[in-house]
């Protein structure tokens, strides 16, 4: 007959969950307890974002200044258009100021605050590669002496600084500078919170959605006519005419800052997006449209039109699987 | 008296002078064996073969061009002849366009690795050349 190991008393296993438990909350590192921001704003309007932290400390280490990183669009130049101040009975009130480039990360691999953010972080579930952390710290520093700090991070940003209507996802991330984005046997010294799509709106610019899959995406998002950029059609946001094919094809028409529309609508090697990696349903090309369109050295293309074709180019699919073409302007903010 | 001579006269210090740097030369045809944008690999994905970028007495030539620093062909300078920091293309009668020299030797070879933003200020590329001859 088996015979179970049985400890008397279910009250046992109960306690050591807790004590378990409660060293684990206990226990070291920044914690983000919650996130109030508004889900819309209009472009030009400084919103008001609060970052509930908590930070349990264990004696002998420090000082630290807590570090703060914030994910934002680049076009909203956030270390321009942000104020953050700190409140916090224990710590007391203060004002949080930009990390300088030339800090590197605590277990950063030698990397800057920012660029280790990105590395780890990445851009937070947003779809497009146009976003950037921002590093601030307070300006002064704790100690870890057992005691746990408790406090608000207050943030102040202007948001749209480049105009345009955006869906977009925020991201907070906390640590300090003396572990950094590690986790060790006393616990994980860094919090990190993506919050839900936030809107802007009122813009006179793109609308850029940095949230919601697109049929087409260019990288770099944004560039101009002398960059090469690549265009990729994703097959797997949705059914298309195109679905099933092999190759497509791009169908574009370019607008010069000297009137001129220049078409290259050919189903060549030109022309051809490439599934890659194979089978993956995302067909891509990557060329640089002065040559492209073949434009005179004073010609410069201010924006590209484009449908994605098939092989006969009969076929066509544009915006948002309309029969009206995508649209994509050339510029840098 | 005399053996104190004998002993420092039979000694000659030889003087070492340091060997002279040699100038930087970097005439000949070069093309592009890597090539990145914003840190992305764009060399399996471009088309590079063709281009080729020749410095010949001061003056350099775009053959089937890319995008570069410069996008007509005019003169070269280094900032210094034996330590470059600085490489200067001047296009016709364009401003200067300069970026930082890089010049490795690679498995054997010179390489000359150029940083520079065609477009976009925001957008960085890379391209590493080797000479093609």
């Amino acid at each position: 007959m088996k015979q179970y190991l049985r400890i008397k008393g279910k009250g046992i296993w109960q306690l050591c969950a807790l004590i378990v438990l409660g060293v684990a909350l206990a226990c070291c590192g920044e914690i983000i307890t919650g996130v109030d921001q508004p889900g819309v704003a209009t472009v030009g309007q400084v919103v008001p974002i609060t970052v509930h932290i908590d930070i349990p400390t264990v004696g002998n280490g420090g000082p630290d200044y807590l570090i703060f990183g914030f994910l934002v669009p680049k076009g909203w130049k956030a270390a321009q258009n942000t104020t953050i101040t700190y409140t916090s009975p224990t710590l007391g009130d203060g004002n949080m100021v930009l990390v300088p480039s030339t800090t590197l990360a605590k277990n950063g691999g030698g990397l800057n605050w920012p660029d280790d953010m990105k590395k780890t972080f990445g851009i937070g579930g947003n779809l497009i590669d146009d976003m950037e952390w921002v590093a601030y710290q307070t300006d002064k520093a704790f100690t870890h002496n057992g005691s746990e700090i408790k406090g608000d991070l207050n943030i102040q940003i202007k948001v749209g600084a480049d105009n345009n209507d955006t869906q977009v996802k925020l991201g907070y991330v906390i640590t300090d500078s003396g572990n950094g984005f590690t986790s060790d046997g006393n616990g994980t010294y860094y919090s990190e919170k993506i919050t839900d799509c936030f809107s802007v709106t009122g813009g006179t610019g793109d609308f850029v959605d940095f949230c919601h899959p697109q049929l087409t995406t260019i990288n770099p998002p944004k560039s101009l006519d002398n960059d090469y950029i690549t265009l990729t059609f994703d097959g797997n946001v949705t059914t298309t005419a195109l679905t099933g094919a092999d190759v497509v094809y791009l169908c574009a028409t370019a607008y010069t800052s000297d009137g001129q529309t220049i078409v290259v609508c050919e189903q060549t090697d030109k022309t051809k997006m490439v599934q890659m990696p194979d089978g993956s349903k995302k067909y891509q090309i990557t060329f640089w449209p002065k040559s492209f369109f073949g434009t005179t050295d004073t010609q410069t293309i201010i924006k590209m039109d484009y449908f994605i074709t098939d092989k006969t180019g009969a076929t066509k699919v544009g915006y948002g699987n309309t029969s009206s073409p995508f649209e994509y302007n050339f510029k840098c903010s | 008296m005399l053996l104190l001579g004998t002993l420092f006269g039979s000694c000659k210090m030889e003087k070492v002078g340091p060997a002279a740097e040699a100038v930087k030369d970097i005439s000949g045809n070069w093309k592009i064996i890597k090539a990145t944008r914003n840190g992305a690999d764009l060399t399996a994905i471009v088309d590079f073969s063709q281009f080729r970028l020749n410095f010949n007495q001061g003056k350099y030539t775009l053959v089937n061009k890319v995008p570069f620093l410069v996008g007509q062909n005019g003169t070269y300078a280094l900032d210094d002849p034996k330590y470059p920091f600085k490489i200067s293309f001047t296009a016709g009668t364009a401003t200067p366009v300069a970026t930082a020299f890089n010049f490795p030797i690679v498995n054997g070879a010179r390489q000359l690795t150029l940083t520079f933003s065609p477009g976009c200020t925001n957008n960085t590329y890379v391209y590493v050349f080797q000479k093609s001859n």
